[in-house]
């Protein structure tokens, strides 16, 4: 379990707090969700629900973070790494730069944290599969497309198989299907226990993936409840947050007095 | 300069003379082993180049007890020219497509270097803090050694050729430091 | 050579090639023969969407609008003259193209500076020069930011800077390649009210988009591509009807779920959630502004 209790953090050098008293719990095989405006503190919470913030980047953080029971306040980053991944969403800086091939880039995580050979051939076999890279493993991963480079980025991290992981917008470069296939893989990886963080834009594929969802702006937890609850919430459009296309549909259905009882059954099948 | 020391040695033994500087024989010992000994350095060095693959010898290395973190700086360093000029590349596209005049005059062409080197070195500049991180994620920071996927191949007759040389290195060391090196008439 | 500076914004007669292809195949170094034949007519003021999995050749193809690649065979012309002869630099002022990356183009500053960047390259100056970077700046909501380091402003604002420094550029013709992707929801209007502000100017847009309500709710022509060529090519409407979408499929995409619901319910081809609704019955009030 990874536990945010009361967290506000500042950044090294800034004067005001950009994260508020955040309380965040994620359960093994949980799939939470993160929505909100852009720089209202997302991509921060990613960090300090890691712990990088501030065992890495400094900065000052109140409250404490607790992976698994364990304080990570006195944890340096390597161990930080054998807990929890997280993974941002420009490919280029996800790359290691010093893999000659896509599959010696996915090994470097397990290889790192000086597991034997075979251990990290089958971690890397599998992250392989999960994410259907089979055909890029020889490929120099210098030269992939945004797409490619941001699958390669998230299973050199699930390669790492820890119990944590959090991803900032991963599917930020991929089309529908990379979407799809990323979604399937982290949806498999929760039922092995993982408990996974989300930040996304792209509702829909909150929607069929998570079973909660918070809502950050201005570096506040503003909403924080079940999947469905939150996604229909007549707060989302003011938070500049879009809802997923079926919450929107169902409510411009009631708006306009439409009878949804009738379309009901077409949003189940048509959503699936 | 090698020729030079040819006449400024100071000998005895005069084999010419060109205006006022005389060519000994000294001279041209001490220029001919100056040369050879040039000539081995350059060679050697030039040898390991073309017959050492960098990557190999950066992770040998490691295998041997170099610590991942100087591994990785090594590995870095060899990567980071062919990634700039890949992202140089893009860059340049990009600009291109905003007007910058690339084939025109020597003048317009200057005014382009901060446009086409500015996001270079900009992005790559603020790249660096997500790039740390992203490492530190990936447990490069962890102290201890790794298990290394790589295995260079090594062969019985790479072994006696590495012994033999290394044996020949000893002799030629003692045999100079006793006197017994042979020596040209 | 001096690159003369573009006409008014306002373009010439509406349903007039601006861009065309005929049979344009393009094969990288390597062997990829990303673009496949592709005849195209792309007509004035037309707001088109070109769609397609990741490697369907959509950049590749939108490159040769403006010079960057060169045709391996066919041709391409840019207002009915071959781009064969043009420098790039020249081009651009016919045909502005957006880059996906902000930080592969950002080397100023200012905001102020960047945007002026593209529209001084190809002549503008004085009062026209500075009533371009301003519209810019309104267009993408940058007007308060005029001074700010680029870098201090967040990524997605970034990259509206980067269409920013295109839209100042006049040219009749903008190509966006995946302008939506990292922008929350008012981002995503902004790009929306742009591209229909470009049209109501009687510019053409071309977006590259993954992002399948964007393209039904605000273009009129979708493109499909798969493996290097085009596979459909009509209204949202035609492209979303449930007769597509096996071809939409092939190339691992779907349709929004306005279609798929409209579908279901034998009302034909629904793109939009308007369009829905609108075939569902039930009076439609204004949509919500997200503005602030």
């Amino acid at each position: 379990m990874l536990q945010l209790s009361g967290v506000s953090y500042r950044y090294a050098g800034y004067s005001n707090e950009v994260l508020h008293d955040i309380d965040l719990r994620l359960d093994d095989g949980e799939i939470v969700g993160l929505i909100g405006p852009n720089e209202a503190g997302k991509s921060t919470l990613c960090l300090v629900a890691s712990g990088l913030a501030p065992a890495s980047i400094g900065g000052s953080l109140r409250g404490s973070l607790t992976l698994d029971g364990v304080p990570a306040t006195g944890l340096a980053t390597h161990e930080l790494a054998e807990r929890v991944v997280v993974g941002f969403q420009n490919p280029n800086t996800q790359r290691s730069g010093i893999a000659a091939t896509v599959f010696e880039e996915i090994a470097l995580g397990p290889m790192n944290l000086g597991l034997p050979v075979d251990e990290t051939v089958e971690r890397t076999r599998e992250a392989v599969a999960r994410l259907r890279l089979g055909e890029l493993i020889r490929r120099d991963p210098q030269r992939l497309s945004g797409g490619q480079a941001q699958l390669v980025g998230i299973a050199s991290l699930l390669a790492m198989q820890p119990r944590h992981v959090i991803l900032d917008e991963p599917t930020a470069q991929l089309d529908p299907a990379g979407t799809r296939l990323v979604g399937e893989a982290l949806r498999s990886l929760a039922g092995s226990g993982t408990s996974l963080l989300i930040a996304e834009h792209k509702t829909d594929l909150l929607d069929g993936l998570c079973s909660r969802i918070l809502a950050i702006d201005s570096g506040r937890i503003v909403l924080d409840g079940p999947t469905a609850t939150v996604f229909d919430d007549p707060r989302l459009a003011a938070l500049g947050v879009e809802p997923p296309a079926r919450a929107r549909l169902v409510r411009a259905f009631r708006d306009r007095a439409i009878e949804v009882s009738v379309v009901e059954d077409a949003l189940a099948g048509a959503a699936s | 300069m090698i020729l030079v020391s040819v006449f400024t040695r100071a000998g005895t033994h005069v084999l010419f003379t060109i205006g006022p500087f005389d060519a000994t024989t000294e001279g041209v010992d001490f220029a001919g082993q100056t040369l050879v000994r040039l000539f081995a350095i350059s060679t050697s060095i030039g040898l390991f180049g073309l017959t050492t693959e960098p990557r190999s010898f950066v992770l040998d290395l490691e295998r041997r007890g170099l610590s991942p973190r100087f591994a990785f700086v090594a590995l870095a360093t060899l990567e980071a020219v062919p990634a700039m000029v890949e992202r140089a590349s893009i860059i340049g596209s990009a600009q291109r497509a905003r007007g910058l005049d690339t084939e025109g005059s020597l003048r317009a062409r200057l005014r382009g270097v901060l446009p086409l080197v500015g996001p270079v070195i900009l992005s790559s500049l603020t790249e660096v803090e997500e790039r740390s991180l992203a490492l530190e994620v990936r447990a490069f920071g962890r102290p201890g050694h790794r298990h290394l996927l790589w295995r260079l191949p090594d062969s019985t007759a790479q072994l006696i050729v590495r012994t033999g040389l290394f044996l020949a290195l000893i002799a030629a060391i003692a045999g100079r430091i006793t006197g017994t090196f042979p020596r040209l008439p | 050579m001096t690159v003369s500076p573009p006409a008014t914004t306002s373009a010439p007669a509406a349903g007039h090639p601006v861009l065309t292809t005929e049979g344009l195949v393009h094969v990288y170094p390597g062997g990829t023969r990303a673009v496949d034949g592709v005849d195209l007519t792309i007509t004035t003021g037309e707001r088109v969407a070109i769609v397609g999995q990741n490697g369907s050749g959509k950049t590749t193809l939108v490159r040769h609008f403006n010079g960057l690649l060169r045709p391996t065979e066919g041709r391409v012309l840019v207002d009915g003259a071959d781009a064969a002869g043009q420098r790039v630099a020249h081009l651009a002022t016919t045909v502005g193209l957006a880059f996906q990356d902000p930080d592969r183009q950002i080397f100023a500053g200012k905001v102020r500076s960047e945007v002026a960047f593209g529209p001084r390259n190809i002549g503008l100056r004085g009062a026209a020069l500075e009533a371009a970077i301003t519209r810019a700046l309104a267009a993408t909501g940058l007007e308060g930011e005029a001074d700010t380091n680029p870098y201090d402003l967040g990524y997605s604002r970034r990259k509206l800077l980067a269409l920013a420094s295109i839209l100042a550029m006049g040219t009749p013709v903008v190509i966006l390649d995946e302008p939506t992707t990292g922008q929350d929801a008012r981002g995503v209007a902004r790009v929306q009210r742009i591209v229909a502000d470009l049209a109501a100017a009687g510019r053409t847009v071309i977006a590259i988009s993954h992002d399948m309500r964007f393209v039904a709710e605000g273009f009129e022509r979708v493109v499909v591509m798969r493996d290097g060529r085009i596979v459909l090519d009509g209204s949202p409407a035609e492209a979303f009807a449930e007769a597509a979408w096996p071809t939409l499929a092939s190339t691992f995409l779907e349709p929004p779920l306005a279609a798929r619901i409209g579908a279901r319910l034998g009302v034909g081809s629904t793109p939009t959630d308007e369009s829905l609704l609108a075939a569902l019955g039930g009076t439609l009030a204004a949509p919500a502004d997200t503005d602030t």
